[in-house]
């Protein structure tokens, strides 16, 4: 672990929360049980969160909690996904994904046009790369490939997914609760996008 | 699952069925369910085993039941004792006899008067103690509510209300005071609005921190108050 860390006591002066909302929130798993860190100190054992993810949850909640219930963010942050449906006309209409976008997934996959949610995330990162430009078509289809595969890792970790091209040729990656990756100096990354972070994008867009 | 193709099942003296999905499963005498339960109501009045999951909306244990697995119910009531192995979920517990949770125990509202002991976290919106009770974890709840009747031990609490009391008492009470050990002992205790009485603690932080008789605490931090009574022991107190 390199990431750095904060005690619970710099956390709420930091963050201005107080202690029941901090207890709150984690009974109800908006902060997860895994960024609480023991550590022994000199005054005995104290929890340590990592900074940078811990502030990003809790800016992300104070800022939401305005709109949405304490339950409908936890269903937001949590990792299990949802039993949402939607069609494709309708994920059109709430800007999950383009038109054209929506046509070359399901030309690729020859699916449905229902979609449910692993679905929704496939077509959703697909959207974002391919509308920044990052990847192109066939690129697509091997980001699909490689989503596709791995559908039941994604739903349960952290994953991250990772373009890379070397001389033109293009690969693509997807780490599984990864803590860094190298690769050798001629190889450069065209995009990495953490899928748990598009997962609460999408589901912030339908709630 | 359809409610209307459920069944009953009912075991009066010895028995033993295979689980499976049923409407009321009542347990008198000895029965034995030797997999998952997954049932509206359920109740055990005799000596009860389930070797499985149970899911339920509605629980009763008024003899002696044993959960081999996770026992998942709307409301569960224990008037005898109950022994889950692993974790509990449950919206309404109450508990007047015994309960002991191997796993967790996460609820809404729990009520205890009796003895309740868990391995692991316990996690309420209130949790209201009349008991001796043991938490081999964190004891989170909006509310904590203690009256000290007993031994009484949690590694961590938190939450926002906590308040401990020592219960009223009575002349029988003070006669086998020297039996009976009748404090809360715990490693920390965070919370916005703290008061505790007969309490051993290693470090208390929180806004309002109101230490009252018979406590010994080795740190205490507060944001807003502090205030102590006279026969409390505090080794070191700040404000930050």
């Amino acid at each position: 672990m390199s990431e750095e860390l904060i005690s619970k006591k710099d956390l709420l002066e930091l963050a201005g929360i107080s202690y029941g909302q901090l207890y709150r929130w984690k009974r109800k798993d908006l902060i997860p049980e895994e960024w609480f860190v023991r550590k022994s100190t000199f005054t005995g054992q104290e929890t340590f969160f990592p900074k940078e993810k811990v502030l990003e949850r809790i800016d992300k909640i104070q800022t939401l909690k305005e709109d949405l219930s304490l339950d409908e963010l936890a269903d937001m942050f949590s990792p299990t996904v949802t039993n949402l449906n939607y069609s494709r006309d309708e994920l059109i209409k709430r800007n999950i994904v383009s038109t054209s976008v929506v046509d070359f997934y399901l030309e690729v996959e020859k699916g449905s046009h229902q979609f449910h949610f692993s679905r929704m995330l496939e077509v959703f990162v697909l959207e974002k790369l391919l509308q920044s430009g990052e990847i192109n078509l066939d690129e697509g289809k091997m980001v699909l490939h490689v989503l596709k595969d791995n559908a039941p890792q994604i739903k349960q970790k952290s994953c991250e997914l990772v373009v890379t091209r070397k001389l033109g040729v293009s690969s693509c990656l997807l780490l599984i609760n990864a803590e860094a990756v190298h690769f050798e100096p001629g190889t450069k990354m065209v995009a990495a996008l953490p899928l748990m972070t598009c997962m609460e994008e999408i589901k912030a867009k339908l709630l | 699952m359809e409610k209307k193709s459920r069944g009953d099942l009912v075991i009066n003296g010895f028995g033993a069925s295979n689980g499976g999905t049923f409407n009321i499963v009542t347990l008198n005498g000895r029965g034995t369910v030797n997999s998952d339960l997954d049932c509206i109501e359920f109740e055990c009045n005799g000596s009860g085993v389930v070797n499985g999951n149970v899911i339920s909306e509605k629980a009763k244990v008024s003899g002696h039941a044993r959960f081999k697995g996770n026992l998942d119910s709307q409301k569960l009531t224990i008037d005898g004792s109950a022994k889950i192995d692993n974790n509990l979920y449950v919206k309404h517990l109450k508990v007047s006899g015994k309960a002991s949770v191997g796993g967790k125990v996460k609820g809404e509202e729990i009520k205890v008067k009796g003895t309740f002991t868990v391995g692991e976290d316990c996690e309420a919106e209130i949790f209201k103690a009349d008991s001796q009770f043991s938490i081999g974890g964190l004891l989170n709840a909006e509310q904590i509510d203690i009256k000290i009747y007993g031994e009484c031990k949690a590694k961590e609490i938190g939450g926002q209300t906590i308040t401990v009391k020592q219960k009223g008492s009575s002349f029988i009470g003070t006669l086998f005071k020297p039996l009976f050990k009748t404090q809360l002992e715990t490693e920390l205790i965070e919370g916005d609005k703290i008061e505790l009485e007969n309490t051993i603690a290693k470090v208390v932080r929180g806004n309002l921190v109101k230490i009252g008789a018979n406590c010994q605490i080795g740190m205490v931090e507060y944001r807003e108050e502090f205030s102590k009574e006279k026969n409390a022991v505090v080794g070191e107190s700040r404000q930050i």
